[in-house]
């Protein structure tokens, strides 16, 4: 009995504090390839809808307007995956290290671009995928007015729409 | 865990072979996941019962581990490691020696608190002879994970139907036969230590090659896919049918602790008040995984969560309709 009291004591006493003072001081350093809230760079997302296609919490929405495609990330479902960034054929999407994406407003995790389209010359499809299970199932690039890659909007679930 | 689990049940619908090096990384990520889960329970089973001391070292030991995942896999939690076909990230080379300097830190430290509490009455007192869960309780309400192991039930699902690289590596199924919540308790620590065991093995005999499967084909409609995973707290079962445009039409996931509980009134029968929250405790419940079913109308946003005795009905006008 004391002996197992003394060899816990020995413990507790032989280990130091291990926790840091955030966020008053610096927390504990990030690795690389941690994935925190991602960031979408406007300038090099041709809006091919591959990310929309396989968000997991079907949290970024795509329009196509005619001439503009309109695309919304509503971030406070976002589980963190990943899965957006590692399939876009242009890298515009990267997970960042930010960690700290607590809010009291909900617009802080909300990602609203349009782009302008031109038609595009690559082909009728906008990218192909390596692998068959996320191969787009829209037919897209500026054919009417489609819907690309749905998703649910705030507040609860729809079922998914397609062309 | 999870995401195994289901990665697992539609590859087993699509036909699709996953490459070794991946099985090898999910059977390391698993254990990995095992580790932390069991260090976690470890630390709240002694709050549980007040001796924060060990709550503060379990913790203490297991953080490292979790910054090790967070490493691998780019999160402390909610790995993200599967997608169908295989896995996302590697476990380079250049990565070994820190994964075995992590695991021998852990497997030195478990150690070393084990060696001290085994001989601590306090702890004893509270453990021993307490939440008795006879054998053939255990096996009459099928209860799983440690759970069942603690009461000399013999099942583990990465023996008995070997997944990922269970099969390949050398896997011991931990069984106690004392029957209280201190064979519980010891089930989880040999658990935790042999799963140090299993990583090491794993990382000896990691072969080359790729980390997914080439899915040139999409996965089609109507197939049906089932895989089993041993989670910490016993076994997961998913169930999926696939549907069009590579989606799941249907998908089930049964977890441990519905079944677990059903264990618990016959730990705590005859105990004291005082004894209930560690029996319950012991077998590492997980409450959100023991909702039953709820519907929420979409147009309404009416919730409405339906007993036993309304599925009943249910089915019975179902089938006087036909
Ligand atoms: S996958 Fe990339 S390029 Fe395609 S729509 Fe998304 S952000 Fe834009
Ligand atoms: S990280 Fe995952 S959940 Fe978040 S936006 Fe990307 S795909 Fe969706």
């Amino acid at each position: 009995m004391f002996r197992a009291k003394f060899k816990e004591a020995v413990i507790c006493f032989s280990n130091p504090r291990v926790t840091l003072p955030y966020p008053f001081g610096p927390g504990a350093e990030l690795p690389e390839g941690f994935r925190g809230k991602i960031t979408v760079d406007q300038t090099r997302c041709i809006a091919c809808g591959g990310c929309a296609n396989v968000c997991p919490s079907r949290l970024i929405r795509f329009y196509d307007e005619g001439e503009r495609t309109r695309m919304e990330f509503i971030l406070d479902r976002c589980t963190y995956c990943g899965r957006c960034a590692e399939v876009c054929p242009e890298q515009a999407i990267t997970m960042t290290l930010e960690f700290e994406n607590s809010t009291d407003h909900k617009e802080d995790l909300y990602i609203e671009q349009e782009l302008y389209m031109a038609t595009c010359a690559r082909c009728g499809r906008c990218f192909e995928t390596e692998n068959a299970i996320d191969k787009i199932p829209v037919r897209r690039h500026r054919e009417g007015r489609n819907f690309v890659g749905p998703s649910m909007p705030h507040g609860g679930p729809r079922p998914r729409q397609r062309e | 865990m999870h995401s195994t689990g289901y990665c697992q049940a539609v590859e087993k619908a699509g036909g699709i072979e996953v490459p070794r090096r991946a099985r090898y990384i999910r059977t390391i990520v698993l254990e990995l996941e095992r580790i932390q889960s069991h260090l976690l329970w470890l630390g709240i089973a002694a709050h549980i019962i007040g001796f924060d001391t060990v709550l503060m070292q379990a913790w203490r030991i297991r953080e490292p581990v979790m910054w090790l995942c967070e490493k691998i896999t780019g999160n402390r939690k909610l790995y993200g490691i599967n997608v169908v076909g295989g896995v996302r990230r590697d476990i380079p080379k250049a990565m070994h020696p820190e994964l075995m300097e992590v695991l021998g830190r852990i497997e030195r430290e478990t150690k070393a608190v084990l060696d001290a509490v085994v001989t601590d009455t306090t702890l004893l007192a509270r453990l021993a002879n307490v939440g008795i869960l006879p054998n053939k309780d255990a096996s009459a309400y099928s209860l799983l994970g440690p759970t069942a192991r603690g009461s000399g039930v013999a099942i583990d699902i990465r023996v008995d139907h070997p997944y990922a690289a269970y099969g390949e590596v050398e896997t011991n199924v931990m069984v106690e036969t004392s029957e209280d919540i201190w064979a519980r308790t010891v089930v989880r620590i040999k658990e935790t230590l042999d799963s140090i065991r299993i990583i090491r093995d794993c990382l000896a005999m990691m072969p080359g090659g790729p980390l997914q499967a080439k899915i040139t084909e999409p996965i089609p409609p109507g197939r049906i896919g089932q895989s089993s995973v041993e989670a910490p707290r016993g076994e997961t079962h998913h169930y999926v049918i696939t549907g069009e445009d590579n989606r799941p039409y249907r998908w089930k996931a049964r977890a441990p602790t519905f079944q677990n509980l059903q264990g618990v009134p016959i730990m705590v029968l005859g105990e004291t008040i005082a004894d209930v929250p560690i029996a319950l405790g012991s077998i590492d419940p997980c409450f959100s995984c023991t909702e039953r079913l709820e519907t929420v109308d979409v147009r309404s946003g009416e919730v409405k969560v339906y007993t036993k005795a309304d599925l009943f009905r249910l089915c019975k006008e179902r089938w006087s309709k036909r």
